[in-house]
């Protein structure tokens, strides 16, 4: 293997017991059994990632909240102690360095989660602009293990290992507490569309202490979620969990040159804040002035077929635009995918083509998430 | 990779494909390697019977959880008959590619000279251990 690609605390556990491959950079674990399978664990009972290769910075300071609402396009001024909120690091042009999710940990004090592709790039763009206001900038990357817990059992799991009544912490709140006796923030959010939590591990320095203590957690997980039938799972399931809730990933849906108006993610921007964040001028138009260029969809395949990135989308038979992520949806047995299309040439309910390799494959425009929100996901009737 | 299986009955490609003369026609899968590098296959299409195939053309695809792959004929000719049981379960090619999960049949229009740029058992075994 290429020993310039990075490894995970849990790097050991993972070649032990699944299928390394090459991802942005990491030695990181596609599958342990089966994609499928692990994607029915995340929607049914209760799945693990071990998404430690995603970058962690600690942002503290007297302007820590200034500084960060020049750097993300939502409300910074809105974010609670132990609270959360996703949101967007914009270029100067309103297309997208990185979504990432914000954590406030203190007063002054939020813990920055950005993507593994983006990890050096958004420390650079964080250590740029730092010196202008009274913060510091500190990489946890390599000190802090951070494991998702996905899935409509995954609440019952952490229950188990906790004596805080972790119910009543909302949604994307974030609090500091004893998880079987480590240390961690326990943040309710994730990636797959379902309830339950990301853990910080604190204190696992990347040494062979550090890597024995992220081991045994993970295996602690391991067993207390054996009676609801908890499966670890690799990159493989984290993809197609997050493609059949419409959740955006950078590099497809989001890049340099997309703005989150286009990417339709507008909760995730916001106007009445103060200063102005980078960007703001240009997300603004493409929000009030409609100066948008392009529109993500979602589709789902009337014909047989797979839809994947870079495959044309036809309307009328004219190309309207181009897939961006696709693959099988377990829950439906059928191809998703998201698109983006010229704005206003499209509705739901409308049918497209596909252009699979030559093959013109019809496809319905729809909402996201794929799955029935009834029956799946994290606000499903319980 | 020992444990992958290679039938000495028939030829290979270095797209991973097989092929199996039968009589006038020619047999075509994916091998086990292939399989086993896909892993939980999804969907399997090929070209309608009846199309014309120059040796190494491209005649479908395999969906695989992860990727997309496309299929080459290792051999030119025209598709006299596609497997339709991989239609609604190509994970037929993942429990057998070399029995159930064969994938289409050919009448070969230039078999002596396509042989002649498959490899053995012998050969493809080197190949993939050279990978």
């Amino acid at each position: 293997m290429n020993d310039t690609l990075k490894r995970t605390h849990l790097y050991d556990w993972h070649a032990k017991h699944g299928d390394v491959i090459p991802f942005a950079g990491w030695e990181m674990p596609v599958r342990y059994t089966d994609i499928r399978e692990e994607h029915m664990s995340v929607r049914n009972s209760v799945g693990l990632f071990d998404t430690s290769h995603m970058s962690r910075f600690l942002v503290k300071g007297q302007e820590a909240q200034m500084f960060l609402q020049t750097l993300t396009s939502n409300n910074v001024s809105t974010l609670k102690v132990n609270g959360g909120q996703y949101t967007i690091c914009l270029n100067e042009r309103g297309g997208t360095h990185d979504d990432l999710m914000l954590y406030r940990v203190a007063e002054d004090e939020y813990i920055w989660i950005t993507n593994a592709s983006n990890g050096p790039k958004i420390h650079n763009h964080l250590l740029k602009h730092s010196p202008n206001f009274e913060v510091d900038v500190i990489d946890k990357s390599r000190e802090i293990v951070m494991i998702a817990v996905q899935g409509p059992k995954a609440l019952h799991l952490i229950n188990k290992i906790t004596d805080r009544a972790i119910s009543d912490y909302g949604r994307f709140s974030c609090y500091r507490l004893k998880l079987a006796g480590y240390d961690c923030y326990l943040c309710r959010t994730g990636y797959t569309g379902e309830d339950g939590v990301e853990i910080l591990v604190l204190d696992t320095p990347f040494n062979d202490e550090g890597k024995q203590k992220a081991i045994s957690f993970w295996e602690e997980l391991l067993r207390e979620g054996e009676e609801f039938g908890v499966k670890p799972c690799g990159l493989g399931s984290r993809d197609s969990t997050r493609l059949e809730a419409g959740l955006v990933l950078y590099g497809h849906e989001l890049d340099e040159e997309t703005s989150p108006i286009e990417a339709r993610i507008p909760y995730a921007v916001k106007f009445k804040v103060e200063p102005h964040y980078i960007g703001y001028d240009v997300v603004k138009h493409h929000k009030k002035e409609g100066g948008i260029r392009k529109t993500r969809i979602g589709l789902v395949m009337i014909d047989r077929g797979i839809p994947r990135e870079h495959y044309p989308v036809l309307f009328n038979n004219k190309v309207i635009g181009k897939v961006s992520s696709g693959g099988l949806s377990p829950i439906l047995s059928k191809g998703i995918a998201l698109a983006y299309v010229k704005p206003d040439s499209v509705i739901i309910g409308d049918t497209v083509e596909i252009d699979i390799k030559g093959r013109m494959r019809k496809a319905g425009v729809t909402k996201w998430p794929f799955y029935d929100p009834e029956v799946y996901g994290g606000s499903r009737t319980q | 990779m020992s444990d992958t299986e290679v039938k000495d009955d028939r030829q290979y490609s270095k797209d991973h494909e097989w092929i199996k003369v039968e009589g006038d026609l020619v047999v075509v899968g994916i091998t086990d390697f292939a399989q086993n590098s896909l892993h939980e296959i999804t969907f399997v299409e090929i070209s309608e019977v009846g199309t014309s195939l120059e040796a190494n053309g491209e005649c479908g695809l395999v969906e695989s959880m992860k990727a997309s792959s496309d299929i080459f004929s290792p051999v030119g000719g025209e598709i006299v008959e596609v497997n339709s049981e991989l239609e609604d379960a190509p994970e037929i090619v993942n429990e057998d590619p070399y029995g159930k999960g064969w994938m289409f049949k050919l009448k070969p229009s230039n078999l002596d000279a396509d042989l002649a740029g498959l490899m053995n058992a012998a050969a493809y075994k080197e190949f993939i251990e050279s990978l």
